[in-house]
């Protein structure tokens, strides 16, 4: 999910041998020329302009595996791998934009840490299933309900003292016997975390040297409502609290609120052309009330985006399922800041709505992707360009993230035609 | 959590500021600046390492 996550750090960038910022790639020509016209075409749909024709960039995941011949556990296991796999789609498909490994769990790091809420492909299910998220039960949840105001007081110190422990096999709790494994899960994950990221940045490069392609978004950021239910208190956590202790909660967000756009800007693109990319899950109707989104989802995230406005950087709503009855809301925000993707929501109210303020991404049905036949995804395509593409503002891509599920002949007719449709 | 850690604050990008390691250093002598910028800037990589375990893994 991040293209150079940590571009602003020196000791990064500067302290390895395969730190991406010094490689001096050499390209051809053309392709370069190819690298700037698919970029101009992606940032100029992204302000919500008229390029010469639709960009087309796809969220592909387990689909890289399915084409480029690898199992998911392969790719889950090897980044290098997934790095090859995203290129070799990005090379052959037509595609102006891609992430540079949306299968973006690499198990080397999160065995090393020890992390116990991942399904494993090849451990705790058949290898050419994609990894999966375990939330655990509501009363394991890794942040008790008791715990807000050590959350609250210091963000950094409890995940490190509190959350941590409990969602790793391996690091031991406070004022318990460190162990071997403890120290090692340190080691090797700081280790294997400086491995990744520096392996985007090379990825980056061999993108735009192999085939012209751009990477889609640097830096990433949730909610904090939603962080708060994805990994502390649990969805059912989080909804208890919000009934029993909406306070709690609140006071919760806006001190978690810093530390996300922290993070978020730490990794943004330095060249403010690809955006910040927004991971939206379950802040919305009907998974949290219209009251808990407009009194504490909202204004705890409305500052950070327009914070990441304020410093000249886009952030792309990924809005997981439908947001639809959020959508005035998300129209406060300054015209351009946002690019808003859509995935279950009717794509054609999101543009009534919002799409003279923003770029509006997706629509086209992973199910449609997994179960219809080219013509049907053709006819889709046509849909949404005749109804939200007219004036630009539009770049092509599926609903959600594109699994081992999607057919290669349906990812080939969403593309093709765009193609040749979709040039203004 | 150690007293310790209660007392320190801890802004966005920062695990342990620069003002409470310097209490356990002596006098520094010639330029000041340079071990308090490489203190941040490897510091800010436990800070990386923690929020990225909460956001991206």
């Amino acid at each position: 999910m991040h293209r150079m996550p940590l571009a602003q750090s020196k000791w990064l960038v500067g302290s390895f041998e395969n730190a991406p910022c010094f490689e001096v790639s050499v390209m051809p020509n053309d392709m370069e020329e190819l690298y700037n016209q698919r970029l101009t075409r992606y940032v100029t749909a992204m302000r919500n302009e008229k390029p010469d024709c639709i960009p087309i960039r796809p969220f592909v995941a387990e689909f890289t595996s399915k084409y480029a011949g690898y199992t998911c556990q392969q790719v889950t296991h090897d980044y290098e791998m997934a790095f090859a796999a995203a290129r070799k789609c990005a090379a052959d498909f037509d595609w102006d934009a891609v992430v540079g490994n949306m299968v973006y769990v690499w198990t080397g790091l999160t065995q090393s840490i020890g992390l116990k809420y991942y399904g494993v492909p090849g451990f705790d299910f058949p290898e050419d299933m994609g990894f999966n998220f375990i939330e655990p039960p509501d009363d394991e949840a890794f942040m008790r309900a008791d715990e807000y105001d050590q959350l609250i007081e210091d963000p950094t110190g409890f995940l490190f003292n509190v959350w941590l422990p409990r969602v790793s096999n391996d690091v031991v709790a406070m004022g318990e016997p460190t162990s071997f494994r403890n120290n090692l899960s340190f080691l090797k994950g700081g280790m294997g975390m400086l491995s990744y990221f520096g392996g985007f940045g090379t990825q980056a490069q061999l993108l735009r040297s192999e085939s012209g392609t751009v990477s889609a978004i640097a830096g990433i950021l949730k909610a904090p409502l939603d962080i708060l239910g994805d990994k502390l208190r649990g969805y059912l956590g989080v909804c208890d609290d919000l009934m029993k202790q909406p306070d709690k909660v609140l006071a919760a967000c806006e001190a978690l609120a810093p530390h996300l756009a922290h993070v978020a800007l730490s990794g943004a693109d330095p060249d403010k052309n690809v955006p910040v990319s927004i991971w939206m899950h379950r802040g919305c109707v009907p998974f949290i009330s219209h009251d808990h989104f407009n009194k504490i989802y909202w204004p705890t995230l409305k500052p950070i985006i327009e914070e990441i406005w304020a410093r000249g950087h886009q952030t792309l709503f990924y809005a997981e399922g439908n947001w639809n009855p959020h959508l005035d809301a998300f129209a406060e925000l300054p015209d351009g800041s946002i690019i808003y993707h859509v995935d279950q929501a009717d794509i054609f109210e999101v543009h009534e709505k919002i799409g003279h303020k923003f770029c509006l991404s997706g629509g086209v049905s992973n199910y449609l992707l997994a179960f219809g036949t080219p013509d049907e995804i053709r006819a889709r395509c046509k849909e949404i360009i005749d109804g939200v593409a007219g004036d630009g503002g539009y770049i092509m891509d599926a609903s959600a993230i594109v699994q081992n599920d999607a057919k290669i002949e349906n990812m080939k007719a969403m593309t093709d035609f765009t193609r040749e449709y979709g040039v203004y | 959590m150690t007293e310790q850690d209660k007392e320190s604050k801890r802004p966005p990008g920062v695990c342990i500021p620069w003002e409470e390691k310097l209490k356990e250093l002596p006098d520094i002598t010639g330029d000041a600046e340079l071990p308090k910028k490489i203190w941040e800037d490897v510091d800010a990589l436990g800070y990386v390492y923690i929020w990225h375990c909460l956001l991206s893994f």
